[in-house]
C-alpha cells in the first residue's frame, strides 16, 4: 500500500526521540516516522499530501472520561448557560439571563406539538444572581404542559405546578428533597427518589436509557469536532445488544474515532460484572477497547454527595453518599483485578479517594498485579500525601480540572471552602509526586474539548476570572501530555496512541494553531481543522 | 392500601438473610423489592417463574429488583396487588429517604421503618470515620431496630442496645439469633381494641384513634404535624379541610408528611401509632385546638 507524507507547519510529536518535525509517513493507518522532507526519500513511490501544510499536527486527543450520551443528550433543547455545539455542528446557544432562559423555554413551548412534555437540560443558575427559579416562571409558560428543567449539576430539577400535582407533591406533602417558601412547595426538586418521580410523571422517564446507533455516531461526530481520535464511554451496561452495535459502527473504516467502553460495574452484581468482563477482554477490534471496568464509590462535590474528609463541607452540608460501602471495596477491586480487567475508580472527593487507595493497597499486598494502571477518575480534592500514596502503588489520576472554571466560585463559597476549592485539581503536585496524569470533560457534563481542558490546566482561572493556585498550573508540553499520553497510559492504550511514533496508529488533531505559539489564555480559542484517525482523514 | 415495609441497614447486617427467611416461609401475598437481584436465592423448589429481573414463587410472592427508579418499581409490584410490599434499602442508602415517598404513592401506605443492625459489629461500624454518618443517618428514623447476630454479640450487646437507644429512643428493639423474625415482629404490633393501652412486651407500641367530622383549619393542622412529640411515629387516616369538599388521606412518619384529596367517602378518623410514651389526652387537645 502507498506511503503517504503528510507535510505541516509543524508537527509535535510528544516522542522524546523526534519531538518536532514537520512530515509524518503514513501506511495501512499506522504511522511509519515523523521528521523533515527526507521522509519521502525512504519510502520509494511515497506521495507528499501537502493539505496540512499550514497547519499544526499533534497526536489525536484522547477524552479519558467521556460518556456517550454526548451523542444523546441533545435530543432535548438545552438551556444552559455557555454556547455548546450540537453533533450536527450548529451552536446550540447559551442563555446568559434568566430572562433569554424563560423566552428560549416560551419558544421551545409553542414548537412543541399538543400532549408532548418539556424536557430540557443544563440549566445552570449559578451564574445568576436573581431568585431561584420558581414553579411560577413555568406555569407563565405552560399549565397545561408538563415541563422539567435539569440543572447542569445533574442534582436539581425545576417542575411546573402540573408536574407537582401529578407527583403528588403539594404544599401538603412535607418531604425531603422538595423546597418550599412560605407560598408552599418551588418546584425546585433535589435527590433521587423526588427527581425520578417527577420526571417519569411528565413523560420522561425511561428517555436515553440505551445506546443506540444514531447516539453514537453523534458522539463520535462531537469527538471529531474536538480533535479527539480516542474516547471513553465511561460507564455502560454492555449488554449484546450494546455491543452489537458498538462492534458493527466501529468496524466501517470511515468510523472517526477509537471507542473505549468501561463496564459499568453498578450494572451488574459482582459475580454477573467479573464475568461479563471476563468474557469481553480481548474481544475488541481496532477501534473498540474493552475490558475496563468502572466503579463509582461517592456522589458529587456540587451536589453535596461527594465524600469529603474533614472539615467536611464548607456550608455545613452533612457529609455525602457512598455508593459503595468502604469496606465493600477491596473485595469488588480484588474480585475484577483478578479476571484480568483494568479498574477506573469515580472518587470526587478526598475521603472516597482516600477509601480507593485503601482498598487497592490492601489487595496488591495480596495478589500483586504489576501494570495495573488503577485510575482514580475525578479524583478532584486528593492532597500531596495521597498522590504519593497513588505514585507508589501505581496509579494514575485523571483530573476534572474543567471544574475550576464551571464550579469553581462554587466549590469557594459552598463545598470546599475558600482555602480548599482552590487547591483541588492539583494538576502540578500530582505529577511532581510521580502520577501519571489526564484530564477530562466527563461530557455531556461539561463540553467535550481537550484544547478547553488544556487552558483550564493551564490557567486555573474560575467563571468569574480569579486564578486557583497558580502554582497548580501545568505548563503547555504537561497540558498536551494529559489529553494525550497521559490518558492513553491509563486506558492501556499508550503503546499504540497518544504520540506520533513509529508503528503506532495514525491519529492526529490538526489544528488551526500552534498551542506552543498561542497565548495561553488563548489555547481554548484554537480551532480543530481535522482529525485522523488510522490514516483517514475526517473534516468536521 | 398496600403496606410498604421498608428495610434498611448497613452492609452485613444481615438483610438478604432475613429477605430470603421472609420469602421462603411467605404466609401472605407480598412483593419483595431488592437492589442485589443476584443476591437472592430461593430454593428452586419454591420458584414458579423468573426473568432477568423479577422471580415469582409458588407461594405467591414475587421478587424484583428496584433497578433505576423505586417509584417505577412500586408502581410496576403494586399491579400485582399484593397486601405488602418489603423493600430493601441498600447497604449504603438511607432508608428514610426513599421510606418517605411511599407517603403520597398512590395506593400505598406506609408500616414501620425497620432498620437492621449487626450486634457485634455495631458500635465499630459507628465509631469508624468513614461511615460512622452513614449507619448513624440509617438508624435515625428507624421505628424497628433489628439486632442480628446477636449470639456473636457476647458483652457488645448491651452496649450496643446502649447505642441505638442514643441515636434512636423511639425505636422498638428485638433481637434475632439467626436472622429468624417473623413478619408479624416487623410490623407496628398493638394491642387489640380492649386493652388498648396494656402494653406489654410483645405490643411495644400504642395506638389511639382520634374520631371527628369537623374539619381542621389548614394551616393548624400543618403547625401541629410540625410539633408533634417524637412519641408519635405514625398517623394514617382521613379528615376535612377548611371548607373544602370531600377528605384528605393524611400520613405522617417521622416529622415528614403529606395530605392528598381522597375519592372514598371513608369515615373522618386518625389512627395514631406512638411509643408507650404516647399521651393521648395531649394529643387530643392539640386535635382539638386544630380544629376549624
Ligand atoms: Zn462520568
Amino acid at each position: 500500500m502507498a506511503v503517504r507524507v503528510y507535510s505541516a507547519r509543524r508537527v509535535v510529536t510528544m516522542d522524546a526521540t523526534t519531538p518536532e518535525a514537520t512530515h509524518v509517513a503514513v501506511r495501512d493507518g499506522r504511522i511509519l516516522g515523523a521528521g523533515g522532507p527526507e521522509l519521502l526519500g525512504f519510502y520509494p513511490g511515497a506521495v507528499e499530501d501537502a493539505r496540512f501544510a499550514g497547519k499544526v499536527i499533534v497526536p489525536g486527543f484522547v477524552e479519558g472520561h467521556a460518556h456517550a450520551s454526548e451523542g444523546m443528550v441533545w435530543r432535548r433543547p438545552y438551556l444552559g448557560f455557555f454556547d455548546r455545539t450540537m453533533p450536527d455542528g450548529s451552536t446550540a446557544p447559551g442563555a446568559r439571563t434568566r430572562a433569554d432562559a424563560l423566552e428560549r423555554l416560551r419558544t421551545l413551548e409553542a414548537e412543541l406539538p399538543p400532549g408532548e412534555p418539556l424536557l430540557v437540560w443544563g440549566f445552570d443558575p449559578i451564574y445568576d444572581d436573581g431568585p431561584r427559579l420558581h414553579r411560577r416562571d413555568l406555569d407563565a409558560i405552560s399549565t397545561s404542559r408538563p415541563i422539567v428543567v435539569s440543572h447542569a449539576s445533574g442534582h436539581i430539577i425545576n417542575v411546573n405546578t402540573l408536574v407537582l400535582e401529578r407527583s403528588g407533591f403539594s404544599a401538603d406533602s412535607n418531604l425531603d428533597g422538595l423546597l418550599r417558601d412560605a407560598d408552599g412547595l418551588t418546584g425546585e426538586l433535589m435527590g433521587p427518589p423526588a427527581m425520578q418521580r417527577a420526571t417519569r410523571v411528565a413523560g420522561g422517564g425511561g428517555l436515553m436509557q440505551r445506546l443506540d446507533e444514531p447516539g453514537l455516531r453523534a458522539f463520535a461526530r462531537q469527538a471529531a469536532r474536538a480533535g479527539i481520535t480516542t474516547a471513553t464511554d465511561l460507564q455502560r451496561k454492555l449488554d449484546d445488544e450494546t455491543l452489537d452495535l458498538m462492534r458493527r459502527v466501529t468496524a466501517e473504516p470511515g468510523f472517526p474515532m477509537r471507542l473505549v467502553a468501561a463496564l459499568g460495574a453498578r450494572e451488574y452484581t459482582l459475580a454477573e460484572g467479573v464475568a461479563r468482563i471476563g468474557q469481553l477482554l480481548g474481544t475488541g477490534n481496532e477501534k473498540l477497547h474493552l475490558g475496563i471496568v468502572k466503579l463509582t464509590v461517592d456522589g458529587s462535590i456540587q451536589g453535596f454527595t461527594g465524600r469529603l474528609r474533614w472539615p467536611g463541607y464548607h456550608n455545613g452540608a452533612p457529609n455525602g453518599m457512598w455508593y459503595i460501602a468502604p469496606a465493600e471495596l477491596e473485595g469488588i477491586v480484588a474480585a475484577y483485578l483478578r479476571v484480568g480487567a483494568q479498574i477506573h475508580i469515580h472518587t470526587n472527593g478526598d475521603e472516597a479517594s482516600a477509601v480507593a487507595i485503601d482498598a487497592l493497597e490492601h489487595v496488591l499486598a495480596r495478589c500483586p498485579r504489576p501494570e495495573h494502571r488503577t485510575t482514580l477518575q475525578h479524583c478532584q480534592m486528593a492532597d500531596a500525601a495521597q498522590f504519593r500514596r497513588m505514585a507508589a502503588l501505581g496509579m494514575a489520576a485523571n483530573l476534572f480540572v474543567n471544574h475550576i472554571y464551571y464550579w469553581g466560585e462554587q466549590h469557594a463559597a459552598l463545598t470546599a471552602g475558600p482555602v480548599r476549592a482552590p487547591r483541588m485539581n492539583a494538576a502540578a503536585t500530582a505529577r511532581r509526586e510521580g502520577v501519571p496524569v489526564a484530564i477530562h470533560s466527563d461530557a455531556p457534563v461539561t463540553p467535550l474539548g481537550p484544547l478547553f481542558a488544556m487552558w483550564c490546566v493551564v490557567n486555573r482561572l474560575t467563571s468569574k476570572g480569579r486564578v486557583f493556585a497558580p502554582a497548580e498550573r501545568l505548563d503547555v508540553a504537561q497540558a498536551l501530555h494529559a489529553v494525550t499520553l497521559g490518558p492513553a497510559w491509563t486506558l492501556r492504550l499508550d503503546h499504540a496512541i497518544g504520540s506520533i511514533a513509529p508503528g503506532k496508529f495514525a491519529d492526529f488533531a490538526v489544528l488551526e494553531d500552534d498551542p506552543f505559539d498561542v497565548a495561553p489564555e488563548r489555547l481554548r480559542e484554537i480551532d480543530v481543522h481535522a482529525t485522523v484517525v488510522g490514516g483517514v482523514v475526517c473534516l468536521p | 392500601m398496600i403496606r410498604l415495609l421498608v428495610v434498611g441497614g448497613f452492609l452485613g447486617a444481615g438483610k438478604t438473610t432475613l429477605i430470603n427467611r421472609l420469602l421462603a416461609r411467605a404466609e401472605r401475598r407480598f412483593a419483595v423489592l431488592v437492589n442485589d437481584f443476584g443476591s437472592v436465592a430461593v430454593d428452586a423448589a419454591l420458584l414458579a417463574a423468573a426473568d432477568a429481573s423479577s422471580m415469582t414463587l409458588a407461594n405467591g410472592c414475587v421478587c424484583c429488583s428496584i433497578g433505576d427508579d423505586f417509584g417505577l418499581a412500586l408502581e410496576r409490584v403494586a399491579a400485582g396487588g399484593p397486601e405488602l410490599v418489603v423493600v430493601e434499602a441498600s447497604g449504603v442508602s438511607d432508608p428514610w429517604r426513599i421510606a418517605q415517598l411511599a407517603l403520597v404513592e398512590p395506593g400505598y401506605e406506609l408500616g414501620p421503618l425497620v432498620v437492621l443492625a449487626d450486634a457485634a459489629d455495631l458500635p465499630r461500624l459507628l465509631a469508624d470515620p468513614a461511615i460512622g454518618d452513614v449507619v448513624r443517618g440509617q438508624l435515625a428514623y428507624a421505628d424497628i431496630v433489628v439486632l442480628t447476630k446477636t449470639d456473636l454479640a457476647g458483652e457488645r450487646l448491651v452496649q450496643t442496645r446502649e447505642v441505638v437507644r442514643t441515636i434512636r429512643p423511639q425505636a422498638h428493639v428485638i433481637e434475632a439469633r439467626h436472622g429468624e423474625v417473623g413478619l408479624a415482629e416487623l410490623d407496628f404490633a398493638v394491642p387489640h381494641e380492649r386493652a388498648r393501652f396494656l402494653a406489654t412486651a410483645a405490643h411495644p407500641f400504642r395506638t389511639w384513634t382520634w374520631r371527628d367530622p369537623r374539619p381542621f383549619d389548614r394551616g393548624a393542622l400543618r403547625a401541629l404535624l410540625g410539633a408533634l412529640p417524637a412519641s408519635v411515629l405514625r398517623i394514617k387516616g382521613f379528615c376535612g379541610l377548611d371548607e373544602e369538599a370531600g377528605d384528605f388521606l393524611l400520613q405522617y412518619a417521622a416529622e415528614r408528611w403529606s395530605f392528598t384529596r381522597s375519592g372514598a367517602g371513608a369515615e373522618r378518623a386518625l389512627v395514631v401509632i406512638g411509643t408507650q410514651a404516647l399521651d393521648p389526652a395531649y394529643l387530643a387537645a392539640d386535635f382539638a385546638a386544630a380544629l376549624r
